[in-house]
């Protein structure tokens, strides 16, 4: 669809081993800004390895990886600088439990963008919010559900109004009941056009959200498609098995 | 080092007095006999047996002030060297790593009252510095390098995910460290530094040997006069106990505090 607008991520050859272990194999694929892209595959298939290689919170062994045209894997290149466009999201939310929900949003805007206090506090709370938290901004992250902490996770993100966002299987570590929620932010995110790329079990989340379908297995891409081709009609074998497991 | 699966949970035992919790009722109980013990005693002998005990006790306590002195002054000295040292030893730099590693190699292997000796009298060679800092230098150089070990454990007891968390928002590894690591390592360090202040409270004991009149110098001093020794040693211990068993139960008190906050 956005055929024509630039590429944020641009993911060319890449591998990478644990010692004799080859956890990735020549994996290649770009998003485009603006676009929604959705990794599956079973556990142990790479897809969280290729997710955190992108702003290098893995490092990788060959090919190589243009984020908003800086090269993550050159050494020269500043890589806080791509971490500040790049937001990232954990199954494990991995809020700073030493400090409230507010202070969580404001600490890198004040830190890194280097922010006044009081900008940072009223962009936190408008975010706050969006996710539909605001009450809780003076509370601990400890005192929150884990849909919220997941919620305040994200704000944090977006408080750093990055180009894109990255996604850890979000809302693996989440009870049932709380995984609507938090697909709900993700959905609006989507609509207001943010860069996603989100590694998930959530297949309804990405028949609805993505704009592409990312199937990985032992470490390569095995398909490559719409969502519609992709849930109704996949062209590998490995991709139907998996398939016919979870839906 | 490797870990044996198979193996029981390792048995810790600090340097410093057992901290009495409420859970632990034989503990508990055994503290209050000892510290209430020790004060009955204390003033049992004061007060029924003023010639020597009360002398003893008049003339001592200008000692307790410089032990805690000594003690004060090494552990705030060595928990900031204990803090430089422990991010030495989690550094990815090789050279940074093995220097802290051989500073904690070297000084575990040296009994302390040998370096006491050795930071004195080599500190003495080149510079004139007073005795109780020459004390104190050479208890936090010592202490320093058990904190490290502590301040080590603390700062890798913080899940992974948090400098993660803080990396991909763009800060640097000092910044993730300053704003998120360590703010919580802190609290994690808090009882094991509580610790390593009451067995440096014990050891501060020998830097008696120095021309310092800490608490059990003084002891000394007047022991010699008077030829009271076993009177005047009574007297030392009963003091160092009461002090450490205070401090052990202040601890205590802090821990469940901060488990509560949790």
């Amino acid at each position: 669809m956005q055929e024509n607008s630039r590429l944020m991520i641009e993911v060319s050859g890449v591998s990478k081993f644990y010692g004799s272990f080859q956890a990735l194999k020549d994996v290649s694929f770009s998003v485009r800004d603006g676009e929604k892209v959705v990794i599956i595959g079973p556990s142990g298939s790479g897809k969280s390895t290729i997710l955190r290689s992108i702003n290098r919170l893995e490092t990788i062994d060959r090919g190589s990886i243009i984020v908003d045209g800086m090269d993550v894997s050159d050494p020269k290149v500043d890589i806080c600088k791509v971490r500040e466009e790049v937001g990232m999201v954990f199954q494990s939310f991995n809020l700073f439990p030493h400090k409230t929900v507010l202070e969580n949003l404001t600490l890198a805007q004040v830190v890194v963008r280097r922010r006044n206090r009081r900008e940072a506090e009223k962009i936190a709370l408008e975010l706050l919010h969006k996710v539909g938290i605001a009450e809780k901004a003076a509370a601990y992250p400890a005192k929150l559900s884990g849909g919220q902490q997941q919620r305040v996770a994200i704000a944090r993100s977006l408080a750093m109004n990055p180009k894109a966002i990255l996604f850890d299987e979000p809302t693996s570590a989440l009870d049932p009941e709380m995984i609507g929620e938090v697909l709900d932010v993700m959905k609006n995110l989507a609509r207001e056009g943010m860069t996603m790329v989100v590694v998930t079990h959530e297949m309804g989340f990405a028949r609805e959200v993505a704009d592409r379908v990312i199937f990985m297995d032992q470490g390569r891409i095995v398909e490559e498609g719409t969502p519609e081709h992709f849930f109704t009609s996949p062209d590998h074998e490995r991709a139907k098995l998996f398939l016919s497991q979870i839906l | 080092m490797p870990k044996n699966p198979t193996s029981h949970t390792p048995i810790e035992v600090g340097d410093g007095a057992a901290i009495p919790h409420k859970s632990d009722a034989g503990l508990f109980t055994a503290w209050r006999i000892a510290f209430f013990g020790a004060i009955f005693v204390s003033l049992y002998l004061a007060f029924g047996k003023p010639e020597p005990y009360f002398e003893i006790f008049k003339f001592v306590p200008d000692g307790i002030l410089v032990t805690f002195k000594v003690t004060l002054g090494a552990i705030l000295l060595a928990t900031v060297i204990g803090l430089i040292t422990g991010l030495g030893r989690i550094s990815a730099n090789r050279f940074v790593n093995g220097v802290a590693s051989l500073y904690v190699e070297v000084i575990r292997g040296i009994p302390l009252l040998v370096q006491i000796f050795y930071i004195y009298y080599a500190l003495g060679r080149f510079v004139k510095i007073p005795d109780m800092l020459s004390a104190i230098i050479a208890m936090a150089v010592c202490y320093g390098a058990y904190m490290g070990e502590v301040f080590r454990a603390g700062i890798q007891s913080i899940p992974k995910g948090q400098m993660e968390a803080a990396l991909s928002l763009g800060m640097s590894r000092g910044q993730a460290m300053r704003q998120v690591i360590l703010p919580q390592a802190f609290r994690v360090v808090l009882p094991p530094i509580g610790n390593e202040f009451i067995a440096l409270l014990k050891d501060s004991s020998l830097v008696s040997i120095l021309a310092v009149s800490d608490l059990l110098r003084r002891g000394r001093e007047y022991a010699s006069e008077t030829f009271s020794y076993f009177e005047t040693y009574t007297v030392i211990a009963l003091i160092y106990l009461i002090m450490t068993l205070f401090f052990s139960k202040l601890i205590g008190i802090m821990e469940e505090r901060l488990n509560a906050g949790k």
